[in-house]
């Protein structure tokens, strides 16, 4: 095959040059024997390989669509496009608008009680100084003052710790969560936010998905190098220690959601990531080959590609 | 429900016999296993993915599935379905004439044993071009490689078969390959 256009004779006997190409193609074919030879083989070829008859019979066809449709079927009919009406996106949106704004409220009336509290302290620290002048004065008025004028002004040395009650009330403030709870019960409505909240885990369910079927590849890629021995698992076993509590975390929001497919796709998944992260560091090479047997037998791997793919794509 | 059902028996109708076809001569000649391979790439779908993508894509997910379901059997010891097969062929009932049924056969062989030359890469774009008809850019969506890649695997796959079939004696009573 020495002419430069064989290549494109097999695309386009497939229909898959543009049209400037063929063209280019058909008015080389007249001229060149090479080429046009090449199309009638490819042509013949295709007739045999197309003309492959099935040894299929029709009762077997019969049979297996029976079988499955026999079969109990996981996955309900449920359709991953997410769409909420127009009262619930206004509700979620007033409710965060109202978290955000009292939260920033929260924060600045915050700021201004530690500021009034740090005032306080430094004319605590400067307070002091006048204390010997008034310390005679004290002596005398002590005893005919009543107590409430004399907190007032006591400028006494030893009751120095006295100021304090003066002050106090700016202190009870920013300790009191009172005015913080306040606040804070603004954002206690957080739990409405529902609508929000299956997107996030749509997101971590696909993404778990990847993590998992990276790990699964990884461990099915895993060199048994020694008769008896396995190369060392540690770093598969540490990704499935971590990807056992998110599923099994996922698993329980998809059921309480009533997700019965990825529910159970992430049954399937958590025995065998709870046998990977419960392998030794060099495990023995039956017991990688049969919870690799296992992947193979369930076909994980393409079931987690697909499922990852539709959730991105319903998250799109 | 219901509907789902008939939709999901329209689309097994017209799509589990060539389902069957490309596992069969993807596993060179396989029947039985290949019937099975199909029927467990369908239950699959009807189990869990069936429902959550749309129609159009399930073929090409059955064809990934049953792609990836072929190369795990690859990579097993197939003695033993080796000897099942031969027995179901054995047994399997014929209607033609001897004849028609022995140049079938023949037919058939041939295509099987020139395609288990080819590597599985090749044969597997190739049969999805030839027999399903699939575009390269949909042959590289099941295959998970690019266009480029899958009209270069098509090309010398195609060059390949070409050249075994031209050097086979008598291959005029079947084609004329290299004759003209």
């Amino acid at each position: 095959m020495n002419c430069s256009f064989t290549e494109k004779i097999s695309s386009l006997i497939d229909g898959e040059l543009s049209a400037g190409e063929a063209r280019e193609v058909e008015r080389h074919l007249p001229g060149c024997n090479e080429c046009r030879q090449l199309r009638a083989d490819f042509l013949n070829l295709r007739t045999h390989i197309a003309g492959f008859e099935t040894s299929l019979q029709p009762e077997v066809q019969n049979r297996a669509l029976k079988k499955i449709l026999g079969t109990e079927r996981r996955a309900p009919a449920r359709r991953l496009d997410w769409s909420f009406g127009a009262p619930t996106v206004a509700f979620a949106t007033l409710v965060i608008a109202a978290a955000i704004i009292g939260l920033l409220f929260y924060q600045s009336f915050n700021k201004s009680h530690r500021d009034a509290a740090q005032v306080a302290q430094q004319q605590k620290q400067v307070q002091p100084a006048p204390v010997p002048t008034g310390s005679a004065e004290q002596s005398k008025q002590q005893p005919q003052a009543t107590p409430e004028p004399a907190r007032e002004q006591q400028p006494a040395p030893g009751k120095g710790n006295d100021e304090t009650p003066r002050r106090q009330p700016a202190k009870k403030i920013v300790r009191e969560p009172k005015p913080g709870e306040q606040f804070a019960v603004v954002p206690a409505p957080v739990p409405v936010p529902g609508p929000i909240r299956p997107a996030d885990s749509q997101t971590l369910t696909a993404m778990h998905f990847e993590k998992s079927e990276t790990l699964l590849l990884a461990f099915r890629n895993v060199r048994l190098n020694e008769p008896g021995t396995a190369k060392e698992v540690s770093y598969e076993r540490k990704r499935a220690q971590q990807l056992v509590l998110q599923n099994m975390m996922l698993r329980r929001e998809a059921d309480a959601a009533g997700d019965v497919q990825l529910s159970s796709l992430l049954e399937s998944l958590e025995p065998i990531l709870i046998d990977i992260a419960n392998l030794p560091d060099k495990p023995d090479e039956n017991a990688v080959l049969t919870i690799r047997q296992r992947v193979e037998r369930k076909n994980i791997v393409p079931l987690l590609r697909v499922n990852s793919a539709a959730i991105a794509r319903a998250l799109d | 429900m219901a509907s789902e059902d008939e939709e999901f028996t329209m689309l097994f109708q017209d799509f589990y016999p060539s389902l069957c076809r490309f596992l069969e001569c993807l596993l060179g000649g396989r029947a039985p296993l290949a019937q099975d391979l199909a029927q467990e790439s369908f239950l699959q779908l009807h189990r869990t993915a069936w429902g959550t993508m749309p129609v159009g894509e399930a073929r090409f997910w059955l064809y990934r599935v049953a792609r990836n379901m072929a190369i795990n059997e690859f990579r097993k010891s197939h003695t033993r379905y080796k000897l099942f097969d031969r027995v179901v062929e054995a047994m399997r009932p014929r209607a033609r004439n001897p004849e028609q049924e022995y140049e079938t056969q023949e037919r058939k062989t041939l295509v099987l044993e020139m395609l288990q030359t080819l590597p599985e890469d090749q044969r597997t774009a190739l049969l999805l071009r030839e027999q399903e008809q699939l575009s390269y850019r949909e042959i590289g969506e099941v295959l998970n490689v690019s266009e480029s890649k899958v009209k270069v695997d098509i090309f010398r796959a195609r060059a390949a078969l070409r050249e075994r079939f031209n050097k086979i004696s008598g291959l005029s009573r079947y084609a004329g390959v290299g004759n003209s």
